[in-house]
């Protein structure tokens, strides 16, 4: 019974990759091979100024001698800063998606090939979420770390020329199953924290009749806008709680998996650069502890049920 | 043995429209049924609920299940095709066997990939890049391998060609149906259903004007072909409908003596196209017909 529900759970989310590759698999694909392209560019350009590749050699050497936490640091602060823009990608295919994903069989009536099959609307809308928290950043992680795996042979080229040890100056200070796991770890955690958010574009993309994206992206901002002027014309202030700041806030902190602790219009110089910020178990597992997480997940779960609601009486038209 | 569909005052308005209006129904296992109506009449919103995709009043159970709430549950016994041409279309034919195959429990592929080899469909085409007809071809070739003891189909042969609609309705009679099974069938094309069918229902604005057995009807209904000095006789004996072809007066009659007729002309089972003809047209108009032509 279990099983044949993580098989049809599967097959759901199957679907999901089927009908948007593009999207799901060579997006993230396509970031890798730019940012591979891009630093194999600038090694070119780089060649020619330098034709000995004395100042790439000299760097290397220099990052062999540091101590071995300034090497750590670099490196895997190297490594996970270019999966930062994986992330900030992946969060904007995720909410296309979800905005699209109980609207599109609507539109063009495949929902009722979908309804023909002994599929619960509950199984439909989990699947969709699944696909959300799951499927989309596991395809992401794979990218990022295909991209970290290439841009560290590349380095190791460049090392073994420079006559530096390439375990010691960049495999071990990258720990890479470390970072895999803390990033692995962060994307679950960064999808229950946006899982209110998920829930809503899943909520309107259950009953829009058009343009999804728009109405879940319009009504939020016009009750904000009206509560703004509202308090403002009342009270000659403004609103110390908005609905629409409290929304990006959300978004802003969770744009990447790691830096959801960061409050944003906190004094960012207090931050400091260690890795700490990005390496830490602990603040991962700190999250989970905050109201704001349970809150969030409470709201998500009436919103996704709400939307359950619509998707049992939603055909064709 | 329970009804396969059972409906008691089946009701459902859209604004001031009622689009059902109190349909009693009752529908056993092992017969082919056809829901016959004109445009508007109320077929697809019947389908719908009966299918668990759209909500109504009264009651309505299909294989002892509540189809509103229990669909899922429904569907591992029911398949249909509620209309044409509604299989994604970003799908690939192959995908769209594998999902099937992996979600329906009765599935069968090879009776699906052996439906498909009659056709020229290609394993690896997009379904957008697939005509109308194909698309059709694909979902009922899907449909017929679901081994399930409720068939709904609606206009399920609409932009096909000859040949393989006929295909199509012998390979349903022939392969498909048995006794356990019911197929209830909506279609404009009546002439091509009718030979198949054990049950007719006829339905206009939401009511149910006919419901019975193919035998019940060829003994209810009679049609009478006289020439026209006859035409008057004809119409003493208060038939339902009449149409005037080559000159000859062509009346429709329910529980006619047919001895009677007999004298007045020559006798006919009417074809269900023109029963329906004959049954759909308002009583109204009939009347001032038959005024103007005294």
């Amino acid at each position: 019974m279990i099983r044949s529900t993580f098989d049809t759970l599967w097959t759901l989310m199957r679907r999901e990759l089927w009908e948007s590759p593009i999207a799901f698999k060579w997006t993230p694909l396509a970031v890798g091979a730019l940012i591979v392209l891009f630093v194999i560019i600038m090694l070119i350009i780089g060649a020619r100024i330098d034709a000995e590749m004395a100042l790439t050699g000299d760097a290397l050497r220099t990052l062999a001698d540091q101590a071995p936490e300034q090497r750590r640091l670099m490196v895997s602060g190297v490594l996970f800063s270019i999966s930062t823009i994986f992330f900030q990608l992946m969060l904007l295919v995720i909410l296309f998606y979800l905005a699209g994903s109980l609207f599109d069989d609507r539109k063009d009536r495949s929902i009722l090939y979908w309804k023909s099959l002994p599929v619960s609307d509950q199984m439909t809308v989990v699947s969709k979420v699944a696909t959300a928290c799951l499927l989309i950043p596991g395809l992401f992680l794979a990218a990022i770390i295909l991209t970290q795996l290439v841009l560290l042979l590349i380095a190791t080229g460049y090392a073994l020329l420079a006559g530096v040890n390439p375990v010691t100056a960049l495999w071990l200070p990258a720990s890479l199953p470390k970072l895999w796991t803390i990033m692995a770890l962060g994307l679950l955690v960064q999808a229950l924290w946006l899982l209110p958010i998920y829930a809503w574009l899943l909520f309107c993309s259950s009953w829009a009749p058009r343009l999804p994206i728009l109405i879940a992206i319009g009504v939020p901002a016009a009750i904000s806008f009206i509560q703004h002027a509202w308090t403002l014309a009342t009270s000659m202030s403004l609103p110390g709680l908005n609905l629409g700041l409290i929304l990006l806030k959300r978004l802003g902190t969770g744009v990447l998996p790691m830096n959801i602790q960061m409050e944003v219009g906190d004094n960012m110089s207090d931050i400091e650069f260690s890795e700490e910020l990005f390496m830490s178990f602990s603040s991962l597992g700190s999250h989970l502890v905050r109201l704001e997480m349970w809150i969030g997940l409470g709201l998500a779960l009436v919103l996704l049920a709400a939307a359950v609601w619509f998707r049992r009486r939603a055909t064709d038209n | 043995m329970t009804s396969t569909i059972k409906a008691r005052n089946l009701r459902r308005k859209f604004g001031q429209t009622r689009a059902l209006d109190g349909i009693d129904l009752d529908i056993p296992a092992g017969r082919i049924v056809g829901l016959i109506g004109p445009n508007g009449a109320g077929k697809t919103t019947a389908l719908k609920a009966i299918l668990g995709l759209s909500r109504f009043d009264g009651e309505l159970s299909v294989l002892g299940l509540d189809p509103a709430r229990q669909r899922d549950k429904l569907m591992q016994d029911v398949c249909f095709i509620a209309d044409v041409a509604v299989l994604p279309r970003w799908a690939r034919v192959r995908q769209i066997i594998d999902v099937t195959e992996k979600l329906h429990p009765r599935f069968s592929r090879e009776r699906c990939l052996h439906y498909l080899k009659q056709t020229k469909i290609q394993h690896n085409s997009k379904i957008k890049a697939l005509s109308k007809g194909m698309i059709v071809q694909l979902h009922l070739a899907l449909v017929m391998s679901i081994n399930a003891k409720l068939l709904v189909l609606d206009e399920p042969t609409l932009g096909l060609d000859i040949l393989f609609r006929k295909k199509f309705y012998s390979n349903l009679l022939n392969e498909y149906f048995d006794e356990q099974r019911t197929i209830l069938i909506t279609t404009h094309q009546v002439e091509e259903v009718e030979h198949i069918l054990t049950d007719l229902v006829f339905i206009k604005d939401g009511k149910l004007i006919l419901n019975s057995s193919m035998d019940d009807v060829q003994e209810r209904y009679t049609e009478l072909m006289v020439k026209p000095d006859q035409a008057d006789n004809a119409r003493e004996l208060q038939p339902l409908h009449e149409r005037v072809m080559f000159g000859r007066h062509i009346f429709l009659f329910d529980h006619a003596d047919p001895d009677r007729l007999l004298e007045l002309g020559e006798i006919h089972q009417p074809s269900v196209a023109d029963l329906f003809v004959a049954l759909m047209t308002d009583p109204e108009p009939m009347a001032d017909f038959t005024e103007d032509a005294a």
